[in-house]
């Protein structure tokens, strides 16, 4: 990494001079002599203080990742056991496998449908927020309390109000509406019903994170484009919109992440029904395999298929949008 | 640095090599006794104070024991038990735990014959002949539980004796305005809306073919047979007919049971533990409850029986936690909060439930005593136990099914063979 690349959305900052190293190999080895003999100690102190961290990292996460990995090569089913290395069977077998294609199916539409309500919703509440008056500041409050609520509990608070006899349905029927739509019993219904209570959920996290953009958008450039002649549209098109990349780029990534790992809502509120498999998502099949089937062994193959979905689908969104924010 | 690195990579080790898959060590309590973990459930019936009365009553009865309760996140004691076991801490006293896949595992201790002499089906779900768990109580599932007053105004003066009397009377409710059946299973009960198929079936499968799904292990019977072909078509056709409302299927267990006491139904095929749900907070009607009917009116009383205590082949003291158990499972004034709390119909010798039970239960408890005179008693579908059981998992597979049935998403014959896919799958 340069200098210049500390600067912030490519802005460029001079160099600051350093010591040009003797020429040829001993002034290069004694350079490097130097580097080390400055950082070596600091960095033993430093990894003292990134120890409980670290640790927490590699037991949590980094060997539960690798016995799943390990375990995606065996037919692990302690209730059957001996436990034996299948190779990729259980790879191939996730190729054929009906209900995993249709959770696979079932993720995808909710990811797309919250990264998009979210982000078209998060951004529309937060330019109308975006205002400095104490009733603004008490409603972004508001908005962002879903954000702070488990999963549990506003999967209860929605079963509620869209069950058959729920509080949405009484208000239609009070209307006049005599066969309102069964939000979580009809089968074509209950998934779009699923993807509305995510991105209803997640609203307030897109409201935040555009505010602090928007915020960040400086005054003079909006005034300078008034003068120009640039209407709202314009401001809003050449101005504010470009300068809300990066968070377009935080927003979109943690919706994706969400829709991805969705599980409880749909353990609280269908337990993938419906019907077979009707708002079964990926998570939820790993647990449902896992523990309802005793399947450990093929569950950590659909595991490790959604972590590598997951990364990947991140990784590339994350370089995409992160372009965008460069270029701007 | 490097002495840091090794430091680090050695406490990890350290701290993951105690932390997955090791069972600590059994703690002895105070005064030389032995500690026991006791895995229960609570609801709203069973509640924290009952638990703690009825362990207490057993660990007064089995000096030595130090009883330590844990509690189950929801009712799904068997999924929280896998779990508990997949980190290697499964309980070493389970409370109605589905011993399926456990026992053959070799990771409960078998009930000796002598044990078991208290018991009146002491080889109920019995897997390749042991008992894993005790069968202290029997539940007739379903019962169908039926709103008097909805069936007088219908001009119904007669409980259905034969299927066809089933629809008769279905068809006049509807006509009246009222729906015929309630069935729920939203959210995590989807259990909740087996029961018309557990009728069916026991009336069209089990009556024919009791070890059907011993059959169906050996591969000598399918689902797609016609027999669970026809009892599934029953219940699409209640469902086509309008006699099942889909909309239901939103409803949790709770909301199904509250959408009957709110009329919204009148007819409930629900398992006998509704009896003294009935009679504890009655509805603003009287109820009342019929077995399932069968083509021909030929008695059929589809029971499960087991439901008590396994113990951990691997509790730090076997013979004594069996003794607990059995202390606790037998316990009379254990046995009287079952009965008055769950409805339960217990089935240890000599038992008699308390004089004061409610006519709900006493209805239900008459039907499972017709039964045991007719000889009429089979397996209730979805609940059975040892050998002749679903493999794991597969009973909530077919409550997903049984949804697509009644959503008309899928036809019988595709539900049949769904289950066919399925227990393929699942034993593979």
């Amino acid at each position: 990494m340069t200098e210049t690349q500390h600067g912030t959305r490519g802005e460029a900052r001079p160099a600051a001079p350093r010591p040009s190293p003797a020429p040829g190999a001993g002034g290069t080895a004694r350079a490097r002599r130097r580097s080390s003999t400055r950082i070596g100690p600091k960095l033993g102190r430093f990894s003292l203080f990134a120890l409980p961290g670290l640790l927490a990292y590699v037991v949590f996460v980094l060997i539960p990742i690798g016995m799943t990995g390990y375990y995606s090569f065996t037919n692990r089913n302690p209730f059957n056991p001996p436990t034996k290395w299948v190779g990729l069977r259980n790879y191939g077998d996730l190729l054929g496998d009906q209900e995993f294609r249709q959770a696979l199916v079932n993720t995808v539409i909710i990811t797309v449908i919250v990264a998009v309500f979210a982000n078209v919703g998060g951004l529309l509440i937060a330019m109308l927020l975006d205002r400095p008056t104490r009733l603004y500041v008490a409603l972004r409050a508001i908005f962002f309390t879903p954000v702070v609520l488990s999963a549990v509990v506003i999967s209860v608070i929605w079963q509620a109000v869209l069950t058959d006899d729920g509080l949405l349905n009484s208000l239609l029927r009070g209307i006049g509406v005599d066969d309102p739509p069964g939000w979580l019993s009809d089968p074509d219904l209950a998934l779009y019903s699923i993807a509305w209570i995510i991105t209803w959920q997640m609203l307030g996290f897109c409201v935040v994170v555009y505010l602090a953009g928007l915020q960040g958008v400086p005054r003079e450039l909006q005034e300078a484009a008034s003068i120009d002649g640039a209407g709202r549209f314009a401001r809003f098109r050449n101005v504010t919109w470009p300068m809300l990349a990066p968070a377009l780029t935080i927003n979109t990534v943690m919706l994706l992440i969400t829709g991805f790992k969705a599980y409880d809502q749909i353990q609280v509120i269908t337990n993938g029904g419906p019907g077979a498999g009707t708002t079964s998502t990926m998570a939820f099949q790993v647990v449902q395999t896992a523990f309802n089937g005793n399947h450990i062994g093929y569950s950590s193959a659909m595991a490790a298929v959604m972590l590598a979905l997951v990364a990947t689908v991140s990784v590339v969104t994350l370089r995409l949008l992160q372009r965008r924010e460069v270029t701007q | 640095m490097r002495r840091s690195i090794v430091f680090c990579l050695v406490t990890t080790l350290a701290v993951a090599g105690c932390g997955v898959g090791e069972k600590p060590a059994a703690t002895p309590a105070s005064g030389g006794k032995v500690e026991l973990s006791f895995l229960v459930f609570e609801t709203p019936n069973l509640n924290a104070a009952f638990w703690d009365a009825a362990i207490a009553r057993a660990s007064a009865k089995v000096p030595g024991v130090t009883i330590k309760k844990l509690v189950t996140p929801n009712v799904d004691r068997t999924g929280y038990a896998k779990q508990l076991d997949a980190s290697g801490h499964l309980p070493d006293i389970l409370q109605s735990v589905n011993p399926a896949g456990f026992a053959e595992a070799g990771k409960l201790a078998a009930f000796t014959d002598d044990e078991l002499k208290n018991f009146i089906a002491p080889k109920a779900g019995a897997v390749d002949g042991k008992v894993y768990q005790l069968p202290y109580n029997t539940q007739v599932i379903p019962v169908v539980y039926y709103n008097k007053d909805a069936f007088e105004k219908a001009g119904i003066t007669e409980t259905p004796k034969t299927y066809q009397d089933l629809l008769d009377v279905s068809a006049k409710l509807k006509a009246k305005g009222v729906t015929p059946f309630v069935v729920g299973g939203g959210g995590a009960d989807t259990w909740a809306d087996m029961y018309p198929l557990t009728g069916t079936v026991a009336t069209d499968v089990y009556a024919k073919t009791p070890d059907f799904l011993t059959q169906r292990k050996d591969g000598k019977v399918k689902f797609a047979d016609a027999d669970f072909t026809k009892a599934a078509q029953k219940v699409a056709d209640l469902a086509k007919q309008g006699y099942i409302d889909p909309a239901g299927l939103s409803r949790s267990y709770a909301d199904t049971e509250q959408a009957f006491r709110d009329g919204k139904g009148a007819m409930y095929p629900m398992g006998s533990w509704f009896a003294t749900s009935a009679d504890n907070s009655k509805p603003d009607f009287e109820v009342g409850a019929f077995p399932w009917p069968s083509d021909d009116g030929t008695p059929v009383t589809p029971t499960f029986t087991g439901g008590g205590t396994s113990v951990s082949a691997s509790a730090p003291n076997v013979e004594l936690a069996k003794k607990w158990a059995l202390a606790f499972d037998e316990d009379k004034e254990n046995n009287d909060a079952f009965v008055k709390l769950d409805g339960s119909i217990p089935a240890i010798k000599g038992y008699t439930p308390p004089a004061d039970m409610g006519p709900v239960y006493q209805a239900t408890v008459a039907i499972y005593q017709q039964g045991m005179k007719d000889n009429s008693i089979v397996n209730a579908f979805s609940q059975e136990t040892g050998d002749g059981s679903l493999p794991p998992g597969l009973a909530d597979k077919s409550a997903l099914g049984v949804q697509d049935l009644i959503t008309g998403k899928k036809t019988a014959g595709e539900f049949a063979s769904y289950l066919d896919d399925q227990w393929t799958k699942a034993t593979q």
